[in-house]
């Protein structure tokens, strides 16, 4: 055992699978890593990416080299992502193929070290407060169970711990099986020594991403330049340096991988009498990210430098790819932007629009919300994929910038209308009065009052069974679509018998 | 004994050298002529202008000094002659947990100190695993850091990349040329915002009122800005609008906007912004709370008024305060003359020694010029009303159908009259409800006493049979009784209502 130990190379102790025979051949990390990142499917459209707890994932392919000796091996795999879910892991180049493969996950801290040391022969060093002298005994371990240690020394039994004297456990080695961090694994035989060029890929947890818009609103309301960042973010342990680097929109069907972060066991040792657990040593610094999740989340601004890079899309089956163009780097814990399309001069309008149903009856005035509306299609600037994100709006001219509206679409295709919901505008108010009733049929009047001294297009979902009236309605989902000019500085009345839905 | 780790790191070098802004001496700012826009929904816009050297070609600049709270998805960077790369926000933070993880398989140094004797001992150890407890190989032994709760200090060779004192944003750009020159860099934060707050001086002798406006604004963002342009803006940016859920109480203060106005203010105004710029550059200090003048009005046309809000059926066992309302309009004859952005209203009243006295207050939702207002200040003292419900009685269909006739005036002035031939119940009630309204002021007062609760359901057809004075019909839930109560007296109003089951 000491021989084989002494001989180990310099990471060898590391190894997770004790057959002294085999050769531990360890990669240390990838030479090249292309990086995809899928977004969260469960995230709802526009909200903004939780850089604490990101819920997408990433395909991560990477070329390493190995070295094999002839004779069986294990090549075990270091640096990859630390959210890898091993069983999504392809491995292709060894030149004999594999015969298994192996995700090892048995942690190495004090409480496994104490376990697996079970009626094992350790030392106990003990060291005198009053002295500083230092006494070392050898003892075996008779209990590691429930958190408390019975030990067996030449004087008979004693308990870890329960001494009051400073005293640890100094150990001859580590246990087989134990891993510092969850590892990759493969275990292959090779007929003859070889260099393989392999290519590890696996998808990984803790990625996502989406796009931000930026709207710069043209001053007579009509036309709009359109730029998109796409921002991606890794919540990973490991960075990917000059990794090619892509983000796939569209809805790849993934079950909820159940995935939690490798979690070692927690030492607690418990002695008699006092009641207390004595801690070894508790991992206190909880390391808390730079993230900001609450309040509006908005995205990037108006006037936008040119950009030096943008992305390139493709269509990969029925998803939207979108590529850049050159190695970047996917840094661990971090946020990355980089120009994902530019559009000038897209026709828009801006309208404004009530939801209107009986819970309104009787309550103040209420804001209208506005609404920005175009077509994704060329004939209006646009006519090409958008993948869901936030919309951030600035009105142009103005001596400094001005944020006229944040809001978020979700995907559209080619052709689709596109509508972005903005906040509420502070001067264009509804009311609604229930006049009469009758027979379960109301009577009501809705009131829209302008406070604009030009005139403004509204729209008001009303959301009424059996909607009689003079004005012309279109169906709109369950609801009636009313539209109106609201005259300057001026009202519109609609007068409507409906039944409450 | 907690927190057990004693790291010393040796930052004798920034982690990556490429950084090129220079740290600045704490008293100095690296914030160059800055305009702030506050949005009232706890959002602002900052734009930095800034002079920097840059290298021709490629390279990455960091900028210190923007709010701590930056949201990094928004920032934009412009300049003459730069082509935007990538943006990256890095926020892997360097603590002693994140500094042991990344040190697993390197070596470190322990510096251990004898408890009796203090005599120091130096030895290099090899960071196995940092699970629960950091396990360490020294030389031919296996041990757990600070496992017997000596003092042992951990030297860390070097501090990795990728960790940051605290979150990092940097952009990388592309420049034409080398040297310097102005950039500007705009972004989004949260936690700044304003609201307005008006104090109110009500004459009740003169039914006027004087009303200042006072814009408040505060920073919470943990940076100061220094000599900024200021400007807020009254309006919803979007995507941060509380629910709308109307919680509802007896007697509620009811909707402060009576009419919403459609007049035009004066102010500048974008999109359906109000602009309320600051007059000269100011600066905004982390945790500081600013106040400026907006707003200025002198006696403007104001009448105290009761109101008191009955529910259906409801009996009082005491008399109960009316709600105190002050009635005005934001109109430009006769009024504030001014759009009101949201805040809180202050009313003041002068004492018998003529100083003003705080009498109430009521938030305002942002209101347009012309509208009328009415503020529920509190409830009067002097002023109560104690309805009673006299009698609830099973009244015939005969009863029901002599309340049910209507008459049809012609346009040629004949006229017809009936019964509506089909009856929606079989069973029909009539309620009297009598109201003692009390007055306990030595002046006359007019209550608006409001009977809601008509349309309990929409078949109700609830219908007033008999009053002992005119109500006015408000809507098909609501009926008001604008009754007049002498100085020191009391007044009975009675009514019976008829309605089916």
């Amino acid at each position: 055992m000491r021989s084989a130990r002494a001989t180990a190379a310099a990471l060898a102790w590391l190894a997770a699978v004790p057959a002294a025979a085999q050769n531990v051949i360890t990669s240390a990390g990838p030479e090249t890593a292309a990086v995809t990142v899928y977004r969260d499917p469960d995230r709802e459209t526009g909200r903004m990416l939780n850089l604490g707890w990101l819920g997408g994932y990433a395909l991560i392919s990477e070329t390493r080299t190995v070295a094999l000796p002839a004779g069986e091996s294990m090549v075990r795999f270091e640096g990859v992502a630390s959210g890898a879910f091993a069983e999504t892991a392809i491995v292709t180049g060894f030149p004999e193929g594999i015969v298994e493969r192996n995700r090892d996950a048995d942690l190495l801290s004090a409480a496994t070290l104490l376990d697996r040391s079970l009626a094992r022969r350790v030392r106990l060093r003990r060291t005198s407060p009053a002295t500083g002298e230092v006494r070392e005994q050898e003892a075996v371990i008779r209990s590691g169970a429930g958190g408390a240690v019975v030990l067996q020394t030449a004087e008979g039994f004693e308990a870890l711990r329960c001494t009051g004297l400073p005293e640890t456990l100094v150990y001859d080695g580590v246990p087989a099986g134990l891993t510092a961090r969850p590892t990759l694994s493969v275990r292959l035989r090779s007929s003859a020594p070889a260099t393989a060029r392999i290519t590890l890929s696996y998808l990984a947890a803790g990625f996502d991403w989406q796009a931000n818009y930026v709207g710069t609103l043209s001053p007579d309301g009509r036309r709009l330049d359109l730029f998109a960042w796409l921002t991606l973010a890794s919540m990973d342990d490991t960075s990917f340096p000059d990794a090619s680097t892509q983000a796939v929109a569209g809805q790849p069907h993934r079950e909820r991988p159940e995935w939690q972060p490798p979690r070692p066991a927690e030492l607690r040792l418990r002695c008699w009498g006092q009641g207390r657990g004595e801690e070894l040593y508790d991992g206190e610094a909880i390391v808390v990210t730079g993230t900001r999740i609450h309040g509006p989340n908005l995205a990037a601004l108006q006037a936008q430098a040119p950009a030096a890079m943008e992305a390139q899309q493709e269509d990969l089956g029925d998803l939207k790819l979108y590529r850049i163009p050159e190695p970047v780097t996917v840094a661990s814990h971090s946020q990355k932007q980089v120009a994902l399309l530019h559009r000038e001069g897209v026709r828009v309008r801006q309208v404004y629009r009530a939801d209107i149903d009986r819970d309104r009856i009787g309550e103040d005035p209420a804001p209208a919300r506005r609404m920005l509306l175009t077509r994704n299609r060329s004939a209006e600037g646009l006519g090409l994929p958008l993948p869901a994100g936030r919309v951030v709006m600035f009105g142009a001219g103005a001596a400094r910038p001005v944020m006229l509206g944040a809001g978020a679409i979700a995907d559209h295709a080619v052709g689709e209308d596109v509508e972005v919901q903005f906040g509420d505008a502070i001067g264009v108010m509804t009311s609604l009065r229930r006049i009469s009733t009758k027979e379960g049929r109301g009577t009501y009047e809705l009131v829209v009052s302008n406070d604009h001294s030009r005139r403004i297009e509204f729209e008001a979902m009303l959301h009424f069974g059996d909607i009689r009236t003079r004005a012309r309605l279109a169906p709109r989902g369950d609801a009636r679509l009313w539209r109106v000019t609201v005259p300057a500085n001026g009202r519109a009345v609609l007068r409507f018998g409906g039944a409450e839905n | 004994m907690r927190a057990l780790l004693l790291v010393t790191t040796l930052l004798a070098a920034p982690a990556s050298g490429q950084i090129s802004a220079e740290i600045p001496p704490p008293t100095q700012s690296a914030q160059g002529d800055l305009a702030v826009t506050i949005y009232n929904n706890n959002l602002a816009l900052v734009q930095d202008r800034r002079e920097l050297a840059l290298p021709a070609g490629r390279s990455r600049q960091e900028f210190p000094d923007v709010s701590a709270q930056i949201r990094s998805e928004t920032v934009t960077l412009t300049g003459q002659g730069i082509g935007i790369v990538e943006q990256n926000f890095d926020f892997d933070l360097l603590s002693p947990q994140a500094l042991m993880e990344k040190a697993v398989g390197e070596t470190i140094t322990l510096v251990r100190t004898n408890p009796a004797t203090g005599a120091e001992t130096r030895e290099r150890a090899r960071v196995l695993a940092a699970n629960g407890g950091v396990v360490l190989q020294i030389g031919e032994r296996i041990e757990v850091l600070r496992d017997d709760g000596l003092p042992v200090r951990v030297i860390f060779d070097r501090v990795p990349e990728n960790l940051r004192a605290r979150p990092t944003l940097s952009v990388t750009v592309e420049s034409d040329r080398a040297g310097r020159r102005p950039l500007t860099l705009t972004y989004l934060t949260p936690s700044m915002s304003w609201q307005a707050d008006y104090v109110a001086l009500f004459d009740e002798a003169a039914n006027r009122m004087d009303v200042q406006g006072w814009i408040t604004l505060t920073n919470n963002t943990g940076t100061s800005f220094r000599n900024a342009s200021t400007m807020l803006v009254a309006g919803s940016v979007g995507q941060d609008q509380p629910e709308r859920y109307p919680i509802y109480r007896r007697n509620q203060p009811p909707p402060q906007i009576r009419q919403a106005g459609t007049q035009s203010s004066a102010r500048e105004r974008i999109g359906d912004f109000y602009l309320y710029p600051l007059p000269e550059r100011t600066t905004i200090a982390n945790q500081q709370t600013k106040q400026v003048s907006f707003l200025d009005v002198r006696t403007t046309p104001t009448t105290r008024g009761y109101e008191y809000r009955n529910a259906w059926l409801h009996s009082a066992d005491r008399p109960e305060s009316a709600n105190s309302v002050l009635r005005f309009s934001s109109a430009r004859e006769h009024g504030l003359g001014d759009a009101l952005p949201a805040g809180t209203v202050r009313v003041y009243q002068r004492d018998a020694r003529g100083n003003p006295q705080f009498v109430g207050e009521s938030p305002i939702p942002h209101t347009p010029m012309g509208s009328q207002i009415a503020l529920t200040t509190g409830a009067a003292f002097d002023v109560k009303v104690q309805p009673t419900l006299v009698r609830r009685e099973r009244i015939t269909v005969d009863q029901w159908r002599a309340s049910d006739r209507f008459r049809i005036i012609h346009r040629d002035g004949t006229q017809t009259s009936g019964e509506r031939e089909r009856l929606v119940s079989t069973e029909f009630w009539q309620a009297r409800m009598r109201y003692r309204l009390t007055n306990a002021r030595p002046q006359l007062v007019t209550v608006d006493l409001f009977q809601a609760g008509l349309d309990q359901s929409s078949w109700s057809d609830t219908r007033i049979v008999e009053e002992s004075q005119p109500s006015e019909h408000l809507s098909a839930d609501q009926v008001v009784w604008h009754v007049t109560v002498p100085a020191n007296g009391s007044v009975d109003l009675e009514a019976v209502f008829q309605t089916p089951y």
